[in-house]
């Protein structure tokens, strides 16, 4: 499907032209996301891009209210990780949630694609 | 597995862990101290010219305090130019993992005496550029930019294990309860003041009373840092150091009558990322590094008296202790609010305070931990002591488990 060598850069590109791009094992069929190399599940290296949608459940989430120097301002702000439909799981912001007690492992989320000023971020949407 | 010949501890210090005691003092200060108090904790006496080697935990001095190549910098400032000397960087894992690492180069036969410790200075930065410093050891491209710091990542951790076992941020607070308890029996500690001392003292300041522990930690002097745990699930930010003498078995009792020995140990890694692994409930490298640190030892876990354990957040402490064996998956922090990980407990976890009320200089805190077991293993453990200690065993982890590394000691 595509050419671009599974990196880092290749990622964010795709992430530039608004898609989630994860990569798969064609020896065992594994999912990764991010695109990696070499399948950690069976060392394969036959590789293939694979979309993703970005619809899943939230797996596990927390409130930061002691952010690191980057996000000072925004707390309290949610983050959490999410598996995704297509198997993988992967961390992103939680928009519009600010207390704990408002969310709850399972609910439905939907990934965005977000800029900030350093660069792209992977965003959810609780549905 | 086994070893070409047996490695003992011979001889064991360490700093106070604190944030404050050690102002103006840097790192190379801090090492030198827990070195020196190592050497003459020599009970026949040790010339620290003895030593052939050196081994050093630290995870950010180029950060902290803006200076790296800290291995040659310590041997010269020891006295001990031009002996190998070696930095072993594994985050908050870093000196247990130095101690695995000096251990195999005298069981190789390398060396017969090797200097191993660990160090952080981390006090000159303030919390949240500490925070962002320690927030690298975790995965800086797709887990950070989307606002996990460490204490997120645990609290994360956290929701996924309540959901699943049912378990609940009061076995945490019990934890934490515990460990200050520890902590205010240890004169190393951070902490030396029981949860119900501190909250007289800060509701006194804030015109506040509060009937117990729990009432205190559901109050506003406990504000959340990383939902669901809150200040006193976390480890304070300390600056402190840590060293050991170890030895080859045959010349160990030229030094002392009582030589602690590594009987076994494990390493092993994991994803890099949280959300790359199967499990959010366990440390799955918890269980491979004890399960080779047992095999190697020969002993399971029932046979353990007590444990240091990397309660860095108290649900690593639930994690820790589940994933050693030492109770069922979901009944970690049930256990502690038992009692049953108290003291005078079945099985003592952290007896001398912890991360959590012990401190956490990252780099110092797994030969830390084995200065403990050397103490407490040879009944010099004062007004924590715990009775019987025969065989005790360390966990230290790196990050969100990305690495953990476990010692088994013996007399
Ligand atoms: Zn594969």
């Amino acid at each position: 499907m595509e050419e671009k060598p599974f990196t880092t850069s290749s990622y964010r590109e795709f992430l530039e032209s608004g898609k989630i791009m994860a990569n798969r094992c064609r020896s065992c069929g594994n999912v990764h996301l991010p695109p990696r190399p070499i399948c950690p599940r069976c060392g394969g290296r036959s590789l293939e891009w694979m979309e993703i949608r970005g619809r899943g459940t939230l797996q596990a989430f927390t409130v930061i209210h002691v952010p690191p120097t980057r996000l000072k301002g925004r707390q309290p702000y949610a983050t959490g990780i999410v598996k995704l439909e297509e198997g993988p799981s992967i961390s992103g912001l939680i928009l519009d949630v600010k207390r704990g007690e408002d969310i709850d492992i399972g609910v439905e989320a939907e990934a965005i694609i977000v800029r900030e000023g350093d660069g792209l971020k992977l965003c959810f949407r609780l549905v | 597995m086994g070893l070409f010949r047996n490695v003992a501890v011979v001889g064991a210090g360490m700093t106070r862990f604190h944030n404050r005691i050690h102002a103006g003092k840097t790192g190379r200060d801090l090492f030198v101290e827990a070195v020196l108090e190592a050497v003459d904790s020599v009970d026949k006496g040790f010339e620290l010219r003895e030593a052939e080697a050196i081994f050093i935990g630290n995870y950010s001095s180029d950060c902290f305090e803006g200076q790296g190549h800290t291995a040659a910098m310590m041997a010269d400032w020891l006295g001990l130019t031009p002996r190998a000397s070696t930095r072993v960087e594994d985050a908050c894992a870093s000196s247990g993992v130095a101690i695995n690492m000096a251990t195999l180069a005298i069981a190789s036969g390398a060396y017969d005496l090797v200097i191993v410790g660990g160090f952080e200075k981390m006090t000159e930065k303030g919390t949240e550029e500490a925070t962002e410093i320690l927030a690298m050891a975790s995965d800086a491209l797709y887990e950070v930019p989307v606002g996990f710091t460490f204490p997120g990542l645990y609290a994360a951790i956290a929701t996924a294990h309540f959901k699943r076992y049912g378990s609940s941020w009061e076995e945490l607070a019990a934890i934490s309860i515990k460990n200050h308890r520890n902590g205010a029996l240890n004169e190393k500690a951070h902490f030396q003041s029981d949860i119900m001392e501190t909250a007289r003292r800060l509701g006194e300041r804030h015109n506040m009373t509060f009937k117990d522990e729990l009432e205190f930690l559901r109050s506003p002097l406990n504000p959340f840092v990383a939902y669901p745990l809150r200040l006193f699930d976390c480890c304070p930010i300390s600056d402190g150091a840590s060293a050991l003498v170890i030895a080859s078995s045959d010349i160990a009792k030229k030094y002392t009558d009582t030589p602690i020995y590594i009987k076994g140990f494990g390493q092993a890694s994991d994803t890099f990322s949280l959300h790359n692994r199967e499990e959010l409930t366990e440390l799955r490298a918890t269980r491979i590094a004890a399960s080779q640190a047992y095999k190697m030892a020969g002993v399971s876990p029932e046979d353990i008296d007590l444990a240091d354990v990397h309660d860095c957040f108290t649900i690593a402490e639930v994690l820790a202790v589940e994933d050693l064996g030492f109770f069922p998956k979901g009944q970690g922090g049930k256990a502690a609010l038992e009692g049953r990980t108290s003291l005078d407990g079945e099985m003592p976890i952290n007896p001398d305070g912890g991360l959590k009320a012990k401190g956490h200089p990252v780099g110092a805190t797994g030969a830390a931990m084995a200065y403990e077991m050397f103490k407490q293993l040879r009944g010099e453990a004062g007004r924590r002591q715990v009775d019987d200690a025969e065989i005790g065993l360390t966990q230290n982890v790196g990050a969100s488990g990305a690495t953990v590394v476990v010692q088994v000691y013996g007399r």
